[in-house]
């Protein structure tokens, strides 16, 4: 079918624009050590020195063992609540879903920092309370369950969505012919959302082995290093390594490709099509005497995920001095005085983020329901190709992908680039949050029946007509919760951001970095403070507006 | 061979040469910086600069890892005019490959000789020394051995060597100092329960909050700027002696504007343009313009590494990290 053929094409330019060439010129730093000098000299000569490194294969074993840790925290958090939010009529759903959407907007290493500051000893909990965490903190069951507040959120909204969609329907089926409650829900509910859980969970693991923030700023307090804190070595200091850290992340990427393909082994033939046009009530259940237990354990996890960090990101930004303490007479706005003495350079880096994260999102919702679409309905001997190739980019440390974009848009014969222009951070964005979309929309799609679409043509709508009206209003709540997370993370991008900004322009993480490397940690948070309040009312008044323009319909 | 024979991939650079047109990629007549920090000194000097010559300045400021990595990057299709970074090293090894424009500065005259080569010169200096928070408890440390001290078990930070290259820098001053008396004062460091943190900040912001006492080689102009804000925290040079980190500024061979470039590095190294280093609590790089905390004559350093003491890094990394990380 030609629409099918032109969608083909459609996405496999888009994903070579955006994926294939930064992911390519990694590959080829991997391999030629001279290419950035232009050179393809000496290939493969360096891969003996990286390699020969002893510390590697202890640093692959880290990496796993965090990755799976984190995958478990995650499930555990995100699960229930997932669970709890998409079958049940939870009071204050929408706050939660915002409460569990600030962990995305705090840079993980401004969330790692607050968190010391918060129980380290002589830290803000044990100056009001008099205890401190230091020794869970600084442990490695504390990295993990710091990087699983501020992740589990992806497993939340993937899960709550899928169940909502499937719905109660088939759990009560089951239940009317004798199944107890809880063997529906681990029967019939649970596996039906199979492929988004599963889906959420590989994010989770890309996300945690590629992370930097948290291991480079509390890990490293442990001495339990990554993969990711050999690549950011071998940027660290003079003699820059660029084909080693190539090498390194090709090791990253070929571990999220295995749990790529542990995630196809696990959810291969468990498609189950709920959606298949029979009417269903979506009213929610009501909880009932479940009703406070589900708002206690909703409103804890919120506490310690979003409340805590923020409390010490706030405490640090009123205060006039860290040495200071927690004391009235150390109250001060003056860190946000300094802010707002600079005012328009804080107000242009923040416009510039958050324009940058609208495209972003924008960019890859589209991108990402297309390309699922194309995988799944459209099967060619490249589709599996191009589902990979949406997984990688999650998987490679944003500054490898910076690399790979500078090598590749650098090039002098070029006669236009995007290199040096806004431009160039879209397309670093885009790359690294496509795997958000992309997986949210292919596990959603594999929820809905194909006889819906084959419907549409019988009764003579057209191909791009069926996509308009059926496929992407059906896909649309997965599609949206991972364009909210591209939102939330691209407005605050640090570690890409810090190779690739243009000359001359700023974004808030880099305004927000920049103040800490002069030791302003004050001002940096006041401006991460600034930033988190601004970036929820937005979300905010969107959702209002979205639900304006429904009931106007 | 060469990259020639390799296509972009077509679809989106219609689009985005399109947008690039608009935007006009950079103007043709602006000077472009790379810079280490601190941003406020950039802004005051690019400002400066702007006002005496009418040109203006662009720059891109990161750590120097960074700066390094985005130059090296761009090697085939260099974009930086002038580079400033805190790595000495870094500026020997670019005048090693060639890649710098040799320049002597006639505001140069007055920078110690120590701190200038043929094509790079100091834009200011810093020292690491011990940050020590006085509520602490503990008594005033007076050189680095007392932080192997009892009073200081478990309450001591390092940066580390490995991520802070003014750290690595210290290790090999130390080593270069004292032989295997350094290796010994590691260990008892190490028997005391030093901690090795992060990069800088994150040495010394534990060490004001108060659960750590103080920092083994905080860089002290960062100090300086964090007690000037108020913060309770002293900074002690160690009376045995310290390394001094000089801040290179060089201009590339590939700079398509070499006399603009001149002319950046005469304003650094003129009155106001020290001033405005002195501002940042750097020692200015020239003798002669008067520093805003203790001057480098006031404190004993030790002397700049010779070549093959650089050349030693690599293992002598590889030897700390064995001893603290990898125990």
């Amino acid at each position: 079918m030609l629409p099918h053929r032109s969608l083909l094409t459609i996405c496999i330019g888009t994903l070579a624009a955006l994926v294939v060439v930064p992911l390519l010129f990694v590959v080829l730093q991997a391999s030629f050590p001279d290419l950035a000098q232009g050179s393809f000299a000496r290939p493969l000569t360096h891969l003996e020195d990286t390699l020969r490194d002893p510390a590697i294969p202890g640093l692959i074993g880290n990496t796993l063992k965090l990755g799976l840790a984190v995958v478990l925290a995650s499930a555990l958090l995100g699960i229930p609540l997932g669970v709890l939010r998409g079958l049940f009529d939870v009071p204050l759903a929408r706050l939660w879903d915002l409460a569990f959407l600030v962990p995305f907007m705090v840079p993980p290493y401004i969330a790692a920092m607050g968190w010391i500051l918060l129980l380290q000893p002589a830290g803000f909990l044990q100056q009001l309370s008099g205890l401190h965490l230091g020794g869970t903190l600084f442990s490695f069951l504390g990295v993990v369950l710091v990087m699983a507040l501020n992740l589990f959120p992806v497993v939340y909204f993937a899960v709550s969505r899928a169940v909502a969609a499937s719905g109660s329907r088939l759990g009560e089926v089951a239940q009317i012919f004798g199944a107890s409650p809880w063997h529906a829900f681990l029967r019939v509910t649970l596996p039906l959302a199979l492929p988004a859980l599963a889906a959420s969970l590989l994010l989770v693991f890309a996300a945690t082995i590629e992370e930097y923030g948290t291991p480079a700023v509390l890990a490293s307090n442990v001495g339990f290093f990554v993969l990711v804190t050999g690549i950011e070595q071998r940027f660290s200091d003079w003699p820059i390594d660029l084909p080693g850290a190539a090498v390194l992340s090709v090791i990253l990427m070929a571990l999220a490709l295995l749990a790529y393909g542990a995630q196809r082994w696990v959810t291969a033939g468990r498609d189950y099509e709920t959606q298949t046009g029979k009417p269903v009530v979506r009213g929610a259940r009501p909880l009932g005497p479940w009703q406070a237990p589900a708002l206690l354990l909703f409103s804890s996890v919120a506490v310690l995920a979003t409340l805590a960090p923020l409390l010490s990101i706030g405490a640090t930004a009123f205060t006039g001095t860290l040495s200071g303490g927690l004391a009235w007479d150390n109250l001060s706005l003056r860190h946000f005085d300094a802010l707002f003495a600079q005012g328009s350079a804080a107000l242009s880096a923040l416009a510039t983020s958050l324009a940058l994260a609208t495209g972003t999102a924008l960019l890859t919702g589209v991108v990402g329901a297309l390309l699922a679409y194309t995988v799944l309905r459209a099967p060619s001997r490249s589709a599996g190709v191009l589902d990979a190739l949406a997984i990688l980019p999650n998987a490679m440390p944003g500054i490898v992908v910076a690399v790979g974009l500078i090598l590749a848009w650098n090039q002098p014969w070029l006669p236009f680039t995007p290199y040096d222009t806004w431009l160039i951070l879209l397309l670093a964005y885009a790359c690294l949050l496509l795997p958000y979309p992309a997986r949210y929309a292919h596990a959603a799609l594999r929820q809905i029946g194909h006889n819906l679409e084959a419907g549409a043509f019988v009764h003579g709508a057209g191909f791009w007509t069926t996509l308009r009206r059926i496929v992407l209003p059906l896909l649309g709540p997965s599609v949206g919760a991972a364009m909210l997370l591209v939102f939330a993370i691209a407005s605050r991008e640090l570690v890409a951001s810090l190779l690739l900004t243009p000359t001359g322009m700023q974004t808030v993480s880099l305004f927000i970095w920049r103040q800490f490397d002069q030791g302003s940690v004050g001002q940096g948070m006041a401006m991460s403070l600034i930033t988190i309040a601004i970036t929820c009312t937005l979300l905010v008044l969107a959702s209002g507006l979205r639900r304006w323009s429904v009931r106007a319909r | 061979m060469i990259l020639h024979t390799m296509r972009p991939m077509k679809p989106l650079t219609r689009h985005t040469a399109a947008i690039a047109l608009l935007l006009g990629a950079t103007s043709g007549h602006a000077l472009t910086v790379y810079t280490a920090g601190p941003n406020s000194l950039i802004k005051e000097l690019a400002a400066g600069y702007e006002k005496a010559t009418g040109v203006k300045v662009e720059v891109f400021q990161a750590d120097t890892g960074k700066v390094m990595a985005r130059l090296e990057a761009e090697a085939a299709n260099p974009r930086a005019d002038v580079v400033i970074s805190a790595s000495w090293d870094s500026a020997i090894d670019l005048h090693q490959r060639g890649w710098l424009l040799s320049y002597q500065s006639p505001n140069a005259v007055k920078v110690p000789a120590l701190y200038k080569g043929p094509s790079y010169v100091a834009q200011g200096l810093s020292a690491l020394a011990i940050a020590w928070n006085p509520a602490s408890g503990t008594p005033r440390p007076q050189d680095w051995s007392d932080l192997a001290a009892d009073a200081f078990r478990g309450k001591v930070n390092m940066p580390n060597p490995a991520q802070s290259g003014t750290a690595l820098e210290l290790l090999s001053g130390l080593q270069a100092a004292h032989g295997a008396g350094a290796w010994k004062l590691f260990g008892e460091l190490k028997a005391n329960g030093m901690n090795i943190s992060g990069a800088n900040a994150q040495a010394l912001n534990p060490v004001l909050q108060g659960a750590k006492a103080a920092v083994f080689g905080a860089v002290d102009y960062v100090t300086f700027g964090a007690q000037a804000k108020g913060e309770k925290v002293e900074i002690i040079f160690p009376a045995s002696g310290t390394v001094v980190a000089a801040r290179p500024m060089m201009i590339l061979k590939s700079s398509r504007a070499p006399s603009d470039a001149r002319k950046f590095i005469d304003y650094v190294l003129s009155d106001a343009g020290q001033t405005a280093v002195a501002k940042t609590f750097l020692i200015p790089a020239r003798s002669d313009v008067a520093a805003r905390r203790p001057a480098l004559d006031s404190f004993k350093t030790l002397p700049p590494a010779d070549a093959q003491e650089r050349l030693g890094r690599q293992s002598l990394l590889e030897r700390f990290t064995e001893l603290f990380i990898r125990h």
